[in-house]
Parts: structure tokens; sequence; C-alpha cells
């Protein structure tokens, strides 16, 4: 970072932040290093701190009124990201219940939103509305707008191609359904996004449409700020930081983009053995039609090929609904967490102009400039929210990717169960003596 | 058995000689029985995976493959493959065995011999020789016969088809057999000379040629019939087979692309990289165990080969069925026509038509004596057709008594040797389970540590 009076900003006590040690890291110091030019974008939020354990300068208040320093405060008060005992979790959020609605002039699923919460934002402690998909992407539209600080979780693929997939089919609603649910809990699991108002009343109001038209502007000073920040300036250089980040990103897009072509080239081989496997098994039944002693260990054989295939038949389409999707949102959130950045490097490059402006007037006085200030404000706050994200992100990354790949093993490990389980079954068929005549 | 006589008109009987110089040898590799009952017996007799009985005389195997080059024909270079039969016999005291007999032959030999088998054992479902061409390949196998994984197979199906002969009752008999097995050079000339060819019935040649037969036996009309229906549904089963491997080995083979996608990832994690790293690897195994996997498969497709071509083998034993009936009932119709022909004459009533009646009512009355010549030679060729006829019948019965009696072994065979085959391919089929459960097992654990 640049000059200024920066370091507070950091810290929400006698810790900043980066100095903290991990509680999990052994003798590795690398995670307790502090300054600004550590590269690892990988580090992981001190995890079993809980509040006690940390001298908060605020009793912790609701992002989006007040200082800029709020959020990191957050950060500390909401410590956990994933908790596993939820204690200190006060809201819930399931979307469940899809239903088809067919009006006049289109056919529209919604979702049943059912939310639990003890936050005082809330009226009551327990809502339930439906939405639709669209009332998705305003959501995030409008977290996006009041947020540009922070990283917003991605929503499944707007627009499908009409007549390949069947978007009131089963499997695609689901599919749909489980990535809502996820984009959801991202934002509730969020320090800051949880508590913006759009969020919310997107949670709340019976008449959501109604809401929207009021286009009633609730951003926080941060999002108002940096709405208006202009692009057009040249960054001077980036802090090693963010632009390890950039490269990481960039990496991991195209890493995944690979993933997922080979997953869907797997699919595609599958889908061809399983055709074939398809035909091959009545054979063994036609034959077993021609013989006398081998009839019953053929036709044995045909109905084990065709149990391969049925179960042959329900990994593909674990792959397709539950592989892929996965892989294509953190594509996107990859994709979006690209924007942020840049913006953020628009927002450094703008303070930078206009210290620079300052130097070149040469005043005597070394006074900075209250616009120039409030640059500062802005770059710090943004580089702090990011930085704090990028760690959530990371960690959530690696948990869900975790569970991603493991799932993905299982579900190859149902499929050869079952195929065994079938061969087994046979062979005593296949060693049967024949009856004496 | 019989001396055989190269006499074209006597019907074909088997042509076995006992084996010079050896008195009590016979060539009942792997015969469960005592050699003199096994004659007899047509089931019975063990299947080639059997061969651990303490009678077992002699072991034959095709041990080895090489290429040479040499002249043909037409005196042009070609290379082609020898393989080297080694004949053991075996002591029954010790059971050791002393290497007897080695020789190298060449595929056309082995046609040869079969062709020669074919033609004097025409009531045996005569094994069938590995195939000449590689045919039901998918993509990754070479059609190429001088490809050393078809050598390697076609060894194995050679060998199979000669312990097939010497295991069989009447087949392990055989001198040219054992000539075969015993002596290298000048045994195309043997077989040549006992004009086997000469004796080889052409119409067999023409398998779809339709010959009515007025009172077919329906067990063997039953039995051609299973015949084609048992080629064209092994044909597809192994078509189909064929493409199933293919797919499979596209499956397997991707999967190698996510080691290296892994690996590369892991390079820009911290925590994460050691997990996506090793279970890479774990994607690599994976990928190459494919390959043998699918060799394995290749022997089962070779089972099912060798019961597809023994379908062609059952079918050709009808057809001389058919063969033989029809003759029979050409020479009785013959024999019935002359008969009638015979009492025109001497009654004087002309019912039938011909020439000789035509001509003599254009051209006059003939002869009394010329008619009694007529009658004379009538008569004669009445005497020998019924001679003829009575032998006929009598080879016909004794052709479909024996015919059914090998028909009776085969068809044990078939089913033990298929149900074998079928264990063996769930047994393969578990294993690359297993194997599956294994490798996905271990890469679960390393994304677990991630």
């Amino acid at each position: 970072m640049a000059g200024g009076p920066p370091k507070a900003l950091q810290s929400s006590g006698p810790y900043s932040l980066r100095d903290m040690p991990h509680p999990l890291a052994g003798s590795s110091s690398e995670e307790a290093v502090g300054g600004d030019s550590t590269p690892s974008p990988d580090l992981l939020m001190a995890r079993s701190f809980g509040d006690k354990d940390l001298i908060l300068p605020n009793g912790g208040t609701p992002a989006g009124t007040s200082s800029p320093a709020s959020s990191s405060s957050l950060l500390n008060r909401l410590q956990l990201d994933d908790d596993i005992d939820g204690e200190t979790r006060d809201l819930f959020v399931t979307v469940d219940d899809p239903k088809k609605h067919v009006c006049t002039m289109e056919t529209y699923i919604t979702y049943r939103i059912t939310t639990k919460s003890t936050r005082a934002e809330f009226d009551l402690p327990e809502y339930s509305v439906r939405r639709r998909y669209q009332d998705f992407d305003w959501l995030r539209s409008k977290l996006e707008e009041s947020q540009p600080t922070h990283l917003i979780p991605p929503l499944p693929e707007k627009f499908v191609v009409k007549g390949v997939v069947d978007r009131f089919s089963e499997e695609f609603v689901e599919t749909r359904r489980k990535a809502l649910d996820k984009f959801l809990k991202r934002i509730t699991d969020h320090p800051v996004l949880s508590f913006n108002e759009h969020f919310n009343v997107f949670l709340t109001a019976k008449d959501l449409n109604a809401y929207k038209k009021q286009g009633i502007a609730l951003l926080t000073r941060v999002g108002e700020s940096v709405k208006h920040v202009t692009g057009g300036y040249k960054l001077r250089s980036r802090p090693l930081e963010f632009a390890a980040i950039g490269e990481y990103l960039d990496t991991f897009a195209l890493k995944l983009g690979t993933i997922d072509r080979i997953a869907q080239r797997i699919i595609k081989e599958e889908i061809e053995y399983l055709v074939e496997l398809r035909e091959y098994g009545p054979v063994y039944s036609t034959w077993s039609a021609l013989e006398g002693e081998l009839a019953e260990p053929l036709e044995g054989v045909s109905a084990c090929i065709g149990n391969c295939s049925t179960a042959l038949e329900e990994l593909t389409d674990d792959m397709t609904e539950d592989f892929l999707p996965v892989l294509r949102e953190y594509i996107l959130y990859s994709d979006s967490m690209k924007s942020v950045l840049k913006k953020r490097d628009q927002v450094q490059a703008e303070y930078e102009a206009k210290l620079e402006a300052v130097a070149l007037r040469k005043e005597d006085r070394p006074k900075v400039p209250a616009d120039v200030e409030k640059c500062q404000d802005r770059m710090e706050c943004f580089n702090a929210d990011l930085k704090a994200d990028m760690e959530r992100w990371q960690s959530n990354k690696r948990q869900d990717f975790r569970q991603l790949l493991m799932g993905l093993a299982d579900k190859n490990i149902q499929y050869y169960e079952k195929c065994l389980m079938a061969w087994e079954s046979i062979i005593p068929l296949l060693q049967e003596k024949p009856e004496a005549k | 058995m019989e001396q055989a006589l190269p006499d074209p008109e006597r019907p074909l009987k088997p042509a076995a000689l006992e084996p010079l110089g050896r008195s009590d040898a016979g060539l009942e590799a792997g015969v469960g029985e005592e050699a003199e009952g096994s004659r007899e017996e047509g089931s019975g007799t063990d299947t080639m995976t059997e061969n651990n009985f303490g009678l077992k005389k002699i072991e034959i195997s095709v041990s080895e493959a090489e290429k040479r080059t040499g002249r043909n024909a037409m005196n042009m270079q070609e290379t082609y493959t020898a393989y080297l039969i080694e004949t053991r016999s075996v002591e029954h005291a010790d059971g050791q065995s002393v290497l007897t007999d080695s020789l190298w032959r060449r595929y056309s030999e082995f046609e040869l011999l079969r062709n020669y088998l074919l033609v004097y054992y025409p009531h045996i479902v005569v094994p069938p020789l590995p195939e000449k061409r590689a045919e039901f390949v998918w993509h990754k196998l070479s059609a190429d016969n001088m490809d050393p994984d078809f050598v390697e197979r076609r060894r194995i199906g050679l060998e199979n088809f000669l312990l097939r002969v010497a295991s069989h009752p009447i087949l392990c008999r055989d001198k040219i057999f054992y000539l075969f097995l015993t002596q290298e050079g000048n045994w195309k000339e043997t077989v040549n000379e006992t004009g086997f060819q000469l004796k080889a019935d052409s119409r067999l040649k023409a398998l779809n040629a339709t010959f009515r037969v007025k009172n077919p036996d329906k067990r063997f009309t039953e039995l051609k019939h299973y015949s084609d229906e048992l080629q064209s549904v092994i044909s597809h089963l192994l078509r189909v087979r064929a493409r199933v491997a293919d797919r499979l080995y596209g499956v397997y083979k991707v999967h190698g692309n996510y080691g290296r996608v892994f690996s590369e990832w892991s390079a820009i994690e911290k925590e994460m990289g050691d997990g996506l790293q090793s279970a890479g690897h774990h994607m690599d195994v994976y990928a190459s165990s494919i390959d043998d996997i699918l060799e394995d498969e290749e022997h089962y497709a070779d089972q099912l080969k060798e019961y597809l071509f023994y379908a062609e083998a059952l079918r050709a034993v009808c057809r001389k069925h058919e063969l033989m009936q029809y003759d029979l009932e050409m020479a009785a119709q013959d024999l019935a026509s002359k008969k009638q022909q015979c009492e025109e004459l001497a009654t004087g009533t002309v019912r039938t038509f011909s020439l000789k009646g035509m001509t003599t009512k254009l051209f006059g009355q003939e002869t009394p004596e010329q008619r009694e010549a007529r009658i004379k030679v009538l008569e004669e060729q009445i005497n020998e057709g019924e001679q003829q006829l009575k032998s006929k019948n009598l080879e016909g019965r004794e052709f479909v008594k024996n015919a059914w009696t090998d028909i009776e072994r085969f068809k044990e065979q078939k089913n033990r040797d298929l149900k074998e085959a079928l264990i063996s391919y769930a047994v393969m089929q578990i294993s690359m389970c297993k194997k599956g459960i294994q490798v996905w097992t271990n890469a679960k654990e390393c994304f677990s540590k991630m």
C-alpha cells in the first residue's frame, strides 16, 4: 500500500489479521508474517478464535451504515466461515420445493426460500417466500452494485439453449435448485453480505416486485463512493499480493476449464460405451434361446450386463448433474472475482493519480486535501475487504473441492461396487452342475 | 480300424493305421480312461484344460513361433511364420516327461492336416484351426498377420487344435496326425499320396447349394439349423464385444488427462497441492490398467471364436449327411426307374417314356433278340444297383450312428467349455471392478487430504 496511516484499518485490536498465527499452523511461520508483500493468496483465516479471544474496538455494527473499518471488525465478530458447531450462526436459509407456474405469457419455476434468524434485522424469527430465477439475478446485481468491494458468489448460468436442455425436467430443476441454495448459503455465511438490505428484502418481502420498482438505493458508503470511481487512470504498480491473486485466478480458471473439458469427454465416452453395452447384453439372451444346458448361464450373463449398464447410466447422470455444474460455477466465480480485482486497481489508480497531482502542485503546505484522503480511504477499505474475502474464498474453495472430488471418487466407487455385485452373484449360477438326466 | 485303400469307388472309411514301432502307444493325450476302452466311448473325454491325469501318455505343445523367409511355389520370396511343435512322452511312474519329437510347421501344413481329417472322418466334428486372418479386431489390435500379439494368439490356437485332435478318441489314432507330429520332411508328400483330395466331395464346397432331400433325418436338419444360428449369434457377439472393448479403452484413457491437469493445478495450490498431485498419480494408474484388462479379455474372445469355427465343423457333418442321403435317394430313384423299364420291356407295356421307345416308333420295332439283350443288361444293372443301394444304406446308417455319437460328445464338450469360458469372463469382470474400486478409493483418500 502507498503511504498514509493505513495500518490501523487492518486490525481490530492489538493484532493485525495477518499477524495472528494460525492455530493449526505447525512450525511454519509463513502465515504469521506481517507486511504487505506476502504473496500467498491462500492464507487461512484464524479458525478457532472465538469472539472472546479478540479485543474489538466496536461492539460490532451491521455493515453498510458506519465507518470503513466496520467490515474488518465484523470479520472478527463472526469468525467462523463454516461453523461446525453452528453456535455462532444466527441465520439459516434454505432453497427447496420447486414448483412450476403456467401463466398466459410464460411458464416458469419458483423456489421456496425459508429463512430462520434471531438477528435484529429480521422482524420475525421465520420467513417463507417464493422466488424465481430472475429474482436471484436481481439480488446478485444489487449486491454487486452495493458491495463492490466484496466477492459476490456466482449464480448458475442464466440462459439454457432451448431444445438441448429441458429447463423443466426434474434433473435440470434439481441441479439449479442446488446451485441457488449454495448461492444463498454463501451470502449467508458472509459477514458483510449477509447484512445487506437487499438480501434482507429478498428473504422477507411478500411482494418483491414492488420493492424492485421503488428502486431504493441502499448503498453503503463504500459502495456509493466506489460507484463514482471513474476509470481511465493507469495503475502504477499493483501490490504483490493482488498481483499474485490475479495470476492465481488466471491459472485456476484455466485448469478448471481443462478439468471441465476432460469431464465432459469422459461422460461422452461413457455414454458411447453404454450404447454398445446395451446392444451387447441382449445378444447373450438371443444365444440363450438356442441352447439347452447353457440357456440359464447365458441368460444370467445377459442380465448381469444389463445391471452394469444401468449402473453406468446412473454414473453419467450424476456426473452431469452434480459434478459439471459445480465446476462451472467456480469458473464463473473466478471470472467475477477478476472484475472486482480490476475495480480495485481502478480505485488505486485514481488515488495515485490524485496524489501525484497534489505532489506536482509543489505547495509548501504538505497538507493532503480532503478528496485525496477520501480516495485513500476508499482504496484501503477495498483492499481490506478484498483480502478478507479472498481468504474466506480460499478456505471455502478448498472445502468445496475436497467435497466435490471426494464425491466424484464416491460415485465411481459405487458404480464399480454395483457391477461387482452383479458379476459375483452370477458365479454360482454359472458353476451350477446340470441335473443328472 | 482298417487300412485305407486308395480306391475311389469304395466308401470312405477312417484311414487310421496303427503307428509303427509303438506297441502300447496311443496318442490319447488327456484321455482319462484306459487306452483300449476309450475308443468306444463318444463322451467322457476331458477338456483341454484337464490334462493332468496320470494316464496321460504324451504332451504336445506349440512352444515357439519364428519368422522365416523362403521361396514359394512361384519362386517368389515370401515371409511366413513357423511354429515349433514339441512332443513329450510322460512316464507313468515319476511323471517326468522326455522330449521325443520336435519339428517346425507352418500354418498351411496345419490346414492340410485338417483338410485331410475332414475328408477321412466325415462323421466327426473336426476341431477348427485358429483364424487365418485377424477378424473382430478392436482398434488397438493389429490386423496384421505378422503382428507379435496375433502370432502369439495363433500359436496358442494351434496348440489348442493339436490338443483337441490328440484328445479325440478316434482322431488321435490317425497315422497322418501321428506323422504330422513326428515326421518333418516328406510329410506333405505322404498326405498327398493318400489321394484325399480326390476323395473330397466337391459338392461340399458349394455351401449354400440345396439338395432336395425327400426324407431328411430330422435330427440333422435341426442340428444344421442350430449350427447356422450359433454361427450367427457368436459372430454378432464378437463384433459387439470388439466395439465394447474399444469404448472401454477410451473411457479409461481419457482419465489419464486428469493426472496431468491435477499436477499442473497442484503447482499453484498450497494445502491442496499434495492431495491433488497424488490423486493425479492414481488417475494415471487407472488409465494404464486397461491394457492388461483388455488383453485378458482377448482370451475370452478366442474361446468364443473357437466355437464359432466349431459351428462350421458341425454344419459340415450335417451337410455330409445331407449329401449322403441325397445320393441314396438318387440311387433308389434310379433303381426304381430301371426296374420299371425292365418290367415294361418284359410285358410290352410302355408306360414310361424312353428314347428307345420313340425311335422304335419312328424307325420300326426292334427284334425280340434285341429286346432280350436289353432286358439282360437292365437286369444286370438292377442287380448291381440293388447291391449298391444296400451298401449305401448300410453306409448311411453307420454314418448316422457314428456321427451322432460324436455329436453327443461334442455337445458335452461345448457345454463344459463354454460354461468355463463364461466363468472366467465373469472372474475377469470381477477383477476389473475390484481394481476400479481400489484406484478410486486411493484417489478419494488423496482428495480427503486436500
